[in-house]
């Protein structure tokens, strides 16, 4: 990386634009008020406002410009009248549209004018119809107000003696993109816009696929090389960075802002381009944590792509995230999908995935918690005598009656409108319709979370209480109700001498996959929702494996208290696809094949198996090569999602603090490697020391 | 019907061998290196061993088409990754009927036996008839310094390295660069020297002594006690190898 690259990725890590923002939100409500505009224009004079008030911002060294100043988003009805408007209705988190795909490439290709001719065009033939005439007149003034906005960037550039920048926003975004350059600041300036609405996780769709035609035709003309078009590309991740702490999560750096490469054309061909490769390597050059990338591969991915993704694992950001499109691909298509869109499907801001430019999805409407099924099962069966099949089938109930829940309270579901998003989703503009009236795709998603600590309570118990008897079921729900305080043979025994999922064990991995089938048929059982779609079943935790040991405000779902593996009270669960906290497994190979067991052709809304690798492991090229050939083998497995963690020094910490929680962590020590764990205190010093300064 | 005790099983072994390995490691060993970092794999016996993860007991008796069933479970995905199984300890030779048992009950998979060379000579060619790469450890050719670190001779050593090149199985020798003991010039002489007309041998590993090699001693319940200057210099020579004509890595 150059160093005015180094600079400019300095500057926005330490926040220097910042001090360029307005103090406060500008105010609309009394403009939405007195001309009494109904929800779509109040979203459109929204988006406007925002455009106009946004100060214009021309760093000296910046080729992609566009600098966030406002420092929220307005709202656009009184406390009063919003609870008016959606009472007795779901909001699903926030309540603006967030965590579909746009499809960019309408951008690019078309234009925002070309985009406002279609709005135009459409309008004149539905006249007659008020509704679609509103959305259309909505959409066109967002567009304009985006185009206004563009021009005030190109007068101050030129004023600041950047032609080219203003040539290039002379151009765009009004007309389509015509070189990589045009395309990078095009999606910047829009993509900007969406979030300055109010919709947050917004996903960048299949970048190297609609990015490519552009950088593939200035490479060949010979106004770009390889290393020039990574320094543009290079600025373009950076900008997306510097808005970054505006964007509203679960924490920070919770924003959604993915993108997917890889995987396959709509017709079947291999996807991966220069351009995938590229993304690769400039993301690991610039160790920034924006934009979070995703990539598809196959039994069939070469080491050389795998190794170069191993190399972005390695610098410890937590991604690339693998989808597997052997599993993928079919699963979407037997769930409904046109097999052309399956093949084009990318992941939504964790884990789900859907289809750009063609769903109004809502992919994670909550969580089926797994350890309330199962502990709640266990505790009322063993209180009536249940056998371990009686159980068993109240935990398929309570996992049933969880789906109807949470499926009856999104059958109330309200989705604002959202027409500048509309503006590049397949159909809005040319058939008049907001998306959240729906669009090819409407399906929800629902995950099971924390399988593995249910299924180790359930494989306990059989063992214990209906096959060995050694723990008698009074003694067991003593134990569990004292919260194992002066039980703790028994805790031990749970804990440690069980089956446990993750060891490649035939007990507990059938217990485990038993509760995703009951899922799934929960969901199929729950048939079709009010929007059309059906209920995705899928393996993610999100936030839950901490909210349902110990709680938090607003949650649905119980607090489980100490539980059949032997977990005490608030002790948290695992996360997505990984074994137990505390269980000691033999190794990644163990895990892939216990989580290879479930059937993702049902389980289709994605959820990673979760992987932490010290990155003292892999250092050397050999052990990178490694590292790739364990990816390749979760692909040839028939697993469906990965992620594969590099551990960095907080997590080291942590492991320091909590190693109950790290016990399968491994650090390379010498010239062997070993479980931090088991190191007395001053060698895991040793190693933090080391990481410290290894880290950047 | 045999059975044998192994302290660990770990998958995913990236530096014990080619490919993806997963190493078996069995519990005992006739030596008792002072730099040996993996204590609990000296005793026979199963023992406590209690680390701030909790506690738990090192050491699993397994009957061998146990161990070989559950090995059997991985092996076409460690052959598809260029990999295979590594029986390291401890010291395998020293339970090689349990071994020699368990990988011919294996399925059709790369075998590396990783010894300290010490034990008997039937042992010995049992298993390395039974291994497609032998990891060889060499620490000190003297044979009284040998005692004084190891607590054993090296006679047998010296002669099962021999008995090693003469049965024709290709091997790396691993020497533990321990500073002040085996990193001497005149030690690492005196192995260039015992290696230098040795057809088989693939390359020399040297594994660069780190300060924690005592760190798992207080988990298993037993006393480091080093009588050696953890924090001198190594020396390195990787030249006095390379003139030899023998190939040579740092791990």
């Amino acid at each position: 990386m150059n160093e005015q690259l180094t600079t400019l990725r300095n500057r926005v890590r330490a926040g220097e634009h910042r001090s360029l923002r307005q103090d406060v939100p500008i105010e609309i409500l009394t403009e939405c008020e007195t001309r009494h505009l109904s929800w779509p224009r109040r979203v459109a004079c929204l988006v406007r406002r925002q455009c106009e008030a946004e100060r214009v911002i021309i760093e000296p060294d910046e080729r992609i410009v566009f600098t966030r100043t406002l420092p929220g988003v307005p709202p656009i009805y009184s406390p009063e009248e919003w609870a008016q408007l959606t009472i007795g209705r779901t909001l699903h988190e926030f309540g603006p549209i967030s965590n579909i795909c746009a499809d960019w490439n309408l951008l690019l290709s078309q234009g925002l004018l070309g985009r406002k001719q279609v709005a135009v065009a459409t309008r004149e033939r539905l006249v007659d119809e008020p509704k679609a005439v509103e959305f259309l007149n909505s959409a066109v003034e967002t567009i304009d107000a985006v185009l206004k906005l563009a021009a005030r960037y190109a007068d101050k550039a030129r004023e600041k003696g950047r032609e080219e920048i203003a040539d290039i926003l002379d151009h765009v975004p009004a007309y389509p993109a015509r070189t990589f350059q045009e395309a990078l600041q095009s999606l910047r300036l829009c993509q900007a816009v969406v979030w300055l609405s109010g919709h947050y996780h917004v996903g960048l769709g299949r970048f190297d696929q609609y990015m490519w035609p552009f950088l593939s035709s200035d490479l060949q003309a010979g106004n770009l090389t390889v290393e020039t078009a990574e320094e543009l590309l290079a600025e373009f991740f950076i900008s997306l960075n510097k808005d970054s702490d505006l964007y509203p999560g679960v924490q920070q750096g919770d924003n959604g802002q993915t993108l997917t490469l890889g995987g396959v054309t709509p017709t079947g061909e291999s996807a991966v381009n220069e351009l995938t490769r590229m993304i690769l390597r400039v993301s690991r050059d610039l160790a920034m944590i924006d934009p979070k990338i995703n990539l598809r591969i196959s039994a069939q991915t070469d080491l050389d792509l795998l190794g170069l993704a191993t190399e972005l694992t390695r610098i410890g950001l937590g991604f690339p995230q693998y989808s597997n499109d052997n599993v993928v691909i079919p699963a979407l298509v037997s769930h409904g999908y046109d097999l052309e869109d399956a093949r084009d499907y990318v992941v939504a801001a964790c884990w789900e995935f859907i289809i750009p430019g063609r769903g109004m999805e809502v992919v994670n409407i909550g969580a089926v918690s797994f350890p309330a099924a199962v502990d709640q099962s266990i505790r009322v069966g063993l209180t009536a005598q249940d056998d371990f099949e009686g159980i068993l089938n109240r935990v398929s109930e309570n996992i049933d009656e969880q789906i109807h829940q949470l499926g009856d309270a999104y059958s109330r579901l309200l989705l604002p409108p959202a027409p500048f998003y509309s503006v590049f989703m397949e159909g809005c503009l040319e058939q008049g319709k907001d998306l959240s009236d729906g669009l090819k795709y409407n399906n929800f998603g629902v995950h099971g979370a924390c399988a593995s600590n249910a299924a180790d309570a359930l494989a306990a118990l059989k063992q214990f209480i209906f096959e060995d008897r050694s723990i008698s079921s009074g003694d067991l729900l003593s134990a569990l109700e004292v919260n194992f305080d002066g039980y703790e043979p028994i805790r031990h025994m749970l804990a440690n001498e069980g089956p446990k999922v993750g060891n490649n064990d035939a007990i507990a991995d059938t217990l485990m996959v038993k509760l995703f089938d009951d899922l799934a048929d929960a969901c199929e059982r729950y048939g079709r929702t009010p929007r059309g779609g059906i209920l995705r079943p899928g393996t993610g935790s999100a936030m839950y494996y901490i909210w349902l040991a110990t709680g938090h405000a607003g949650m649905r779902e119980p607090v489980v208290a100490a539980t059949v593996d032997g977990r005490r009270h608030g002790e948290p669960f695992s996360a997505n696809l990984s074994p137990s906290l505390g269980v000691r497994v033999r190794g990644p190979i163990s895990m892939l094949q216990s989580f290879a067991k479930i059937d993702y052709q049902r389980i289709c809304n994605g959820g990673p198996i979760t992987m932490e690798l010290s990155d003292s492991v892999f250092r050397d090229a050999e052990s990178i090569r490694k590292t790739a050939m364990l990816v390749r083998t979760f692909a040839r497995l028939g697993c469906q999602q990965l992620q594969l963690n590099s551990l960095n020094l907080e997590t080291l910490l942590d492991a320091k603090a909590h190693p109950e929680k790290h016990k399968n962590l491994i650090v390379r020590v010498w010239g062997w490697s070993g479980y931090f764990c088991e190191l007395a205190p001053e060698y895991q010093e040793q190693i933090i020391a080391r990481h410290y300064f290894g880290s950047s | 019907m045999t059975s044998g005790i192994i302290f660990d099983i770990k998958e995913f072994a990236i530096h014990d061998g080619p490919g993806i390995r997963t190493t078996v490691f069995l519990k005992g060993c006739p030596m008792s290196c002072m730099w040996c970092h993996n204590p609990e794999g000296q005793s026979r016996q199963p023992q406590v061993f209690r680390s701030l993860a909790g506690e738990r007991i090192a050491g699993k008796e397994y009957r061998a088409i146990e161990l070989a069933t559950l090995l059997n479970q991985q092996v076409d995905i460690l052959r598809d990754n260029e990999g295979g199984l590594t029986f390291s300890g401890g010291e395998p030779l020293l339970q090689a009927d349990f071994v020699a048992e368990v990988i011919d009950l294996l399925d059709d998979v790369h075998i590396l036996l990783d010894t300290s060379g010490y034990g008997q000579e039937q042992d010995f060619r049992r298993l390395v008839n039974r291994s497609d790469l032998v990891f060889f450890d060499l620490k000190l050719i003297d044979g009284i310094v040998h005692q004084h670190y190891t607590g054993c001779d090296n006679v047998l050593i010296l002669r099962n390295l021999h008995l090693l090149n003469e049965l024709g199985k290709p091997f790396v020798i691993r020497v533990p660069l321990v500073p002040g003991v085996t990193d001497t010039s005149q030690n690492l002489a005196d192995i260039v020297q015992t290696l230098r007309d040795l057809s088989g041998l693939q390359r020399v590993d040297l594994l660069p002594y780190n300060k924690a090699a005592g760190s798992k001693y207080r988990s298993a319940g037993m006393e480091f006690k080093p009588d050696y200057d953890e924090t001198h210099e190594l020396n390195l020579n990787i030249a006095l190898f390379e003139q030899a004509g023998i190939k040579v890595t740092v791990v």
